[in-house]
């Protein structure tokens, strides 16, 4: 009987452990107001909309896709993603960037785009397994 | 209206039953009759219902704002047919459907053994009531008007030969913006329409339609499987409840055996075809994202898995007498599986998740996040209630040694690990509550040394006998096994180009899995062919992790731009794109791609088209499966232009844009699970034999 709760116990506590750490590790704080975002240059999932007046670029040579997004406050900020323009984004909502500000402008490596629809099943993500 | 009306009746009865069924339970002689018969009129209401929705679906009744909202007249019979699940209100309403269902089975089932019924059915019903107040008009009702809330339709859908008629120009509106009209539809437009004889029927001719990325022949079983397997998870609740309430924990293990294997395999299938649809239609490349809506279907398959390890233990030390050993933990587990089931309907429905899954629902309403926090509520405190309530009559004491090397505690073991990783999925997914989200790589770092631990305990495990063995016997039963696993993850690591020591351990534990596994299985088929079911679903398993392995980890992707006519190499390939063709009936164009490898030629066509829905961009893959790998082809973009920009005399250059990805052994990930899920009908059979016993 005894066995049991040291094996189950040890395997417990070494996972908990583990898992806090990566955790804490992984965590990524979702961030709705870009002057905190251009300010921390932290890791964050930005959440605003794309401002449809500035347009996007497409930039085959470096594979990149940028536009423009803006929080609820109006704070505008430029949007540089590794990849190609993800579907549905010109009739998205708002949009999630997953990334990091640096040198004056936001390095998106993950795009999520909502759209108005009430029932969402779209998984415009470009990541994955 | 008599949607609603109908649906509110099965409401009472199904209220009815829950109080029958716990008056029998009570010791009431004459009550047991009217549960059943309050239960049968409910399935059969909740059935009428069904076939309503699904009539007004078919029949293009776009009266009904569900109707209205998910469907339109061009959709083709089986996916139109399949509308029915696409919007909230729908899928709710399969859930009841198929829950109903399973509960009649259920019913039957448990008439059969003894004094089960009254206590199993006075549970069940109890879930099937929570299902219908959500389906009932006051929540997610499928059969609300379509100007039950002011909604504004879109000039095409509305009969142009009405539209001179002088009342509906103060319902016009024009939107600034786009200078588009549109009529606005309430209670009023409805009186006016009413009053000249116009049914909505006749005034609006076509629906919002579907969303593009539902379009797909997998939309039509994907939802029902996944929602039978929730549907089923009720029931090792009901069972485990209805051993606390009798009091009586012997019994209940083998009859709900058969019960939680099923519903495991269920929606262990559901979950995986959700990850084929995900791979073949849309294009981001992977099956699995841990994407909130995926991870919470997994969370309580992971636990039902994990019950079945625990079960099995306590239904084999039964054999000395008394209630077995875990008898707690396996109570606990199985009402966990529901209420998990319950809580990620809670995440994907309440709206907490807002912005973290592009799955989830928008904003459903307070009162909708109030209900499902009461319903999950009611089920949480009233099973673990009961547990806590029973916790001394479940502290038998089993005079019995365990040693280190015993199956049992390698079995608890692995409910332990499958615990851990239902816990990791768990607590990444409810990040969001409190405005954080985890990076993917948290699931993955979390769970390779898990998966290497199940591998090998699961191989370890069926190597030792129950209860004891000798360091000795081990060692010598798993000479084979082990050179086999040692041999075959030397092959992997030099041909394979493995590198990765967390990667060479998980294929050796792979591989030893499938080695024990494969041995015995081979050992018993001639002996007992009911027997094989858990080697063949740990082959399942086996396959694929080794297809994960492959897929996920060595997967090699490159981005290309194929100019028209010229060909281009690439992983290995000569890529040349020979020009776009549309597709007959659809508004969908093929981009023409000829792969050449030495003599070997193949053709793909990964598609591209606007959708009308949306006025996006939609992109669908094109994969070549071969047997040791698929060809993945994700369309990215097509320009006609000579690639400066300026304008020139000379016919343009088309040129297309494509992500081209190698995934090695990806088939083994789905032939995994399709073994897995024969090695859980295997052992349904076996278990529902033994049930009776």
């Amino acid at each position: 009987m005894k066995n049991k709760y040291i094996f189950g116990g040890i395997i417990i506590t070494v996972f908990l452990a583990i898992m806090v750490y990566l955790f804490t590790q992984s965590n990524i704080q979702y961030e709705s107001n870009f002057q905190n975002v251009i300010s921390k240059e932290k890791i964050c999932k930005a959440t605003g909309s794309w401002i449809k007046t500035k347009s996007y670029e497409v930039d085959k040579v470096n594979k990149t896709f940028s536009f423009f997004m803006m929080d609820e406050k109006g704070n505008e900020m430029k949007v540089v993603y590794y990849g190609t323009i993800p579907n549905n984004f010109e009739s998205a909502k708002s949009v999630v960037v997953t990334g990091q500000y640096k040198d004056g402008y936001f390095h998106a490596r993950d795009i999520l785009t909502k759209c108005p629809s009430k029932y969402q099943d779209e998984k415009i993500k470009s990541s994955g397994l | 209206m008599i949607g609603s009306i109908i649906l509110t009746i099965a409401l009472a009865c199904s209220i009815f039953s829950v109080i029958m069924y716990y008056l029998s339970f009570k010791g009431y002689k004459n009550t047991l009759n009217y549960g059943r018969i309050g239960y049968h009129s409910m399935v059969l209401l909740v059935l009428t219902a069904s076939f309503i929705l699904e009539y007004l679906i078919l029949t293009h009744n776009y009266g009904f704002k569900y109707v209205y909202d998910y469907s339109s007249n061009d959709l083709a019979k089986g996916i139109l047919a399949a509308t029915f699940w696409a919007g909230q209100e729908g899928s709710f309403m399969l859930w009841l459907l198929l829950s109903s269902i399973v509960g009649l089975v259920l019913q039957n089932y448990s008439s059969k053994r003894g004094d089960l019924e009254p206590r199993v059915m006075a549970v069940f019903s109890l879930a099937t009531t929570f299902l219908l107040i959500m389906v009932s008009p006051l929540f997610k009702n499928p059969f609300a008007s379509i100007w039950s809330e002011p909604i504004f339709l879109s000039l095409k859908d509305v009969n142009p030969s009405f539209m001179s008629l002088p009342f509906l120009q103060s319902f016009r509106f024009t939107d600034a913006q786009s200078g588009q009209i549109f009529i606005k539809m309430n209670s009023e437009l409805f009186a006016s329409l009413s009053s000249v004889g116009i049914s909505l029927k006749e005034f609006i001719i076509n629906g919002k339609g579907l969303n593009p990325q539902l379009l797909n022949f997998w939309m039509q079983i994907h939802p029902p499987i996944l929602f039978t397997g929730f549907a089923m998870a009720t029931v090792p609740f009901a069972f485990a409840m209805a051993a606390l309430m009798k009091n009586d924990y012997k019994e209940w293990v083998k009859q709900s055996f058969p019960w939680v294997l099923a519903g495991a395999g269920i929606l262990g299938l559901g979950i995986m075809m959700g990850g084929y649809w995900a791979y073949e239609m849309l294009g981001w490349g992977g099956y699995w994202a841990w994407d909130p809506v995926e991870n919470s279907s997994l969370i309580p398959w992971l636990v039902g898995v994990a019950s079945i390890h625990t079960l099995l233990v306590q239904r084999k030390s039964q054999a000395v007498g008394g209630i077995g050993k875990f008898a707690k933990t396996n109570l606990i587990l199985c009402l966990l599986t529901y209420i998990l089931v319950l809580y990620s309907t809670f995440l994907t429905r309440s709206g907490v998740l807002g912005d973290a899954s592009v799955h989830s629902f928008v904003d459903p309403g307070m009162l909708i996040y109030l209900f499902l926090i009461i319903f999950i509520g009611t089920f949480l405190v009233m099973g673990f209630g009961m547990v806590m309530y029973r916790w001394k009559n479940l502290s038998e004491k089993i005079a019995s040694d365990e040693a280190v090397l015993s199956r049992d505690l390698a079995l608890f073991t692995s409910a332990i690990v499958l615990s851990a990783s239902a816990l990791i999925v768990l607590v990444g997914t409810s990040a969001p509550i409190f405005g954080k989200a985890v990076d993917t790589f948290f699931y993955s770092e979390m769970h390779i040394p898990l998966a290497i631990i199940i591998g090998l305990l699961n191989g370890l495990s069926l190597l030792l006998q129950w209860n004891m063995t000798k360091g000795k016997d081990l060692l010598k039963s798993s000479i084979i096994p082990l050179s086999i696993s040692l041999v075959a993850t030397l092959l992997i690591v030099i041909l394979g180009g493995v590198n990765d020591i967390m990667m060479m351990l998980l294929a050796f534990s792979a591989v030893f899995t499938l080695a024990v596994n494969i041995d015995i299985a081979f050992r018993i088929i001639r002996a007992n062919f009911s027997m094989i079911g858990a080697y063949v679903a740990h082959i399942g398993i086996a396959l694929f992790i080794l297809g994960v392995i492959g897929s996920a980890g060595y997967s090699k992707q490159v981005e290309v731009n194929l100019e028209k006519n010229v060909p281009v190499t690439a992983l290995g390939y000569e890529m040349v794109f020979t020009g776009y063709s549309p597709i007959e009936n659809t508004n969908k164009y093929q981009f023409n791609i000829s792969l050449k490898k030495d003599d070997k030629s193949f053709k793909v066509a990964p598609i591209m088209y606007i959708s009308d829905y949306n006025n996006g961009l939609m992109r669908e893959p094109a994969i070549l499966s071969m047997f040791t790998k698929d060809i993945y082809v994700s369309p990215l973009g097509y320009e006609e232009s000579d690639g400066s920009g300026l304008t020139t005399v000379n016919k343009p250059k088309e040129v297309l844009t494509i992500t081209a990805s190698i995934k090695p052994f990806i088939n083994f990930v789905w032939t995994g699970v399709l073994i897995m899920v024969i090695g859980f009908v295997i052992s349904v059979i076996r278990r529902l034999k033994e049930s009776l016993k």
